[in-house]
């Protein structure tokens, strides 16, 4: 659990300072790593693309109405090293996202841990192969 | 008979084995980095030096107001030379004599070391390119490698570090092990730094069955619509470093 807790805040701070976890550009000038946000809902599509994936969550709101959310991962090739493949979730699954909101009020998610109903943690990258030595 | 039929056997075979011996000298001094290699991912140079370059004026109030919003790998422009090697991706690594390519997974982007004894061409600050363009030539074991011509657009790092045209690239690849490359880079930049400054990484050897994947950046670019303004240096504070021998 204090592990845990020491993952969620050493990824905060590396967060808040606004470089990303992923190459392509500073992760603060997209999302807000003050606004968490956890969404649970059937995937109805899956993008396989660089440079990052996506893929969108229909969400079931308080009032019932379904929200189409935009959830963005990392870039194929980390995920595919990382034992991901494209199909490796399917369409209809049913996903737990946590992930921070984006700073622009859409509908758009950058996925920090996306649990599946049999308990894999979905599109996680294995950042640790590039990271040694820091 | 044609004149170069005329060499008798025994000559040719003169030739050919001092040709041999010379190419078996020369491999011997320079070691094959050929290969597939792995960065280490350091997306802010600072971290790795410890604290912030030595700043000009002019450098340190950009790196006070840089908007990583405006960061141009986000738009898919090329990475530019150093940061190919400091991004989470890996690249391949393809040796001849007279010149050594680098290809990047990252943007699918390449660089090219001439080392043929060239110079830098005279007409290069009117052609920069992201990537610049770069010389090279074994100091013993070492390969040491001259860039210039690299477009000011592109950055350092994904922090945000930024080069004027007049930035100057020394890189030093010398191979540590079987399946190591300590890579050293200075980086000389008289509009942004007062003196030269340099980093150290090192690329590991990646296993016998990696490919390079797929990294087509504007295939489904859907970051650019998001992104917003955001300047994470506003309270930083220039100290320039004391000149040796100073008060």
């Amino acid at each position: 659990m204090k592990r845990g807790l020491a993952a969620l805040l050493a990824t905060i701070a590396l967060l808040a300072s606004g470089v990303s976890i992923a190459a392509h550009h500073s992760f603060a000038a997209q999302y807000d790593s003050k606004k968490p946000i956890t969404l649970k809902g059937g995937i109805a599509r899956i993008e396989w693309a660089n440079p990052h994936i996506y893929f969108y969550v229909d969400v079931a709101d308080a009032s019932g109405a379904t929200v189409h959310w935009a959830i963005e991962g990392g870039a194929p090739s980390t995920l595919y090293r990382a034992g991901w493949r494209k199909d490796s979730a399917k369409v209809g699954d049913i996903v737990t996202v946590d992930g921070f909101l984006a700073r622009d009020g859409s509908k758009l998610v950058n996925m920090q841990r996306a649990l599946l109903a049999d308990g894999r943690n979905l599109f996680v990258g294995n950042s640790s192969y590039y990271q040694k030595g820091r | 008979m044609p004149a170069h039929r005329s060499f008798s056997g025994g000559g040719r075979v003169a030739c050919v084995l001092a040709l041999l011996s010379l190419a078996t000298s020369a491999a011997a001094q320079t070691p094959d980095m050929s290969g597939f290699w792995i960065n280490q991912y350091t997306p802010d140079l600072s971290v790795v030096l410890g604290k912030q370059p030595p700043f000009t004026d002019f450098g340190a109030e950009r790196w006070r107001t840089v908007d990583t919003a405006k960061d141009p790998t986000a738009i898919c422009l090329p990475v530019g030379p150093s940061r190919g090697f400091t991004a989470p991706f890996p690249f391949i690594l393809v040796q001849h004599d007279k010149m050594i390519s680098i290809m990047f997974e990252y943007q699918a982007i390449w660089r090219a070391i001439y080392l043929d004894g060239r110079n830098h061409p005279d007409d290069l600050a009117d052609y920069p390119y992201f990537m610049g363009h770069s010389i090279g030539k074994w100091e013993g074991d070492t390969l040491v490698v001259d860039t210039q011509g690299i477009d000011e657009r592109s950055w350092l790092d994904t922090a945000g570090h930024e080069h004027s045209a007049r930035l100057r690239l020394t890189e030093r690849f010398k191979k540590t092990g079987p399946d190591t490359i300590q890579w050293t880079v200075t980086y000389d930049d008289p509009i942004y730094f007062t003196r030269p400054w340099s980093i150290e990484r090192t690329f590991t050897r990646g296993k016998p069955a990696d490919r390079v994947l797929p990294y087509t950046c504007n295939e489904n670019n859907k970051d650019v619509e998001h992104l917003m303004p955001f300047q994470p240096n506003l309270n930083y504070k220039h100290v320039p470093e004391k000149k040796p021998g100073g008060l």
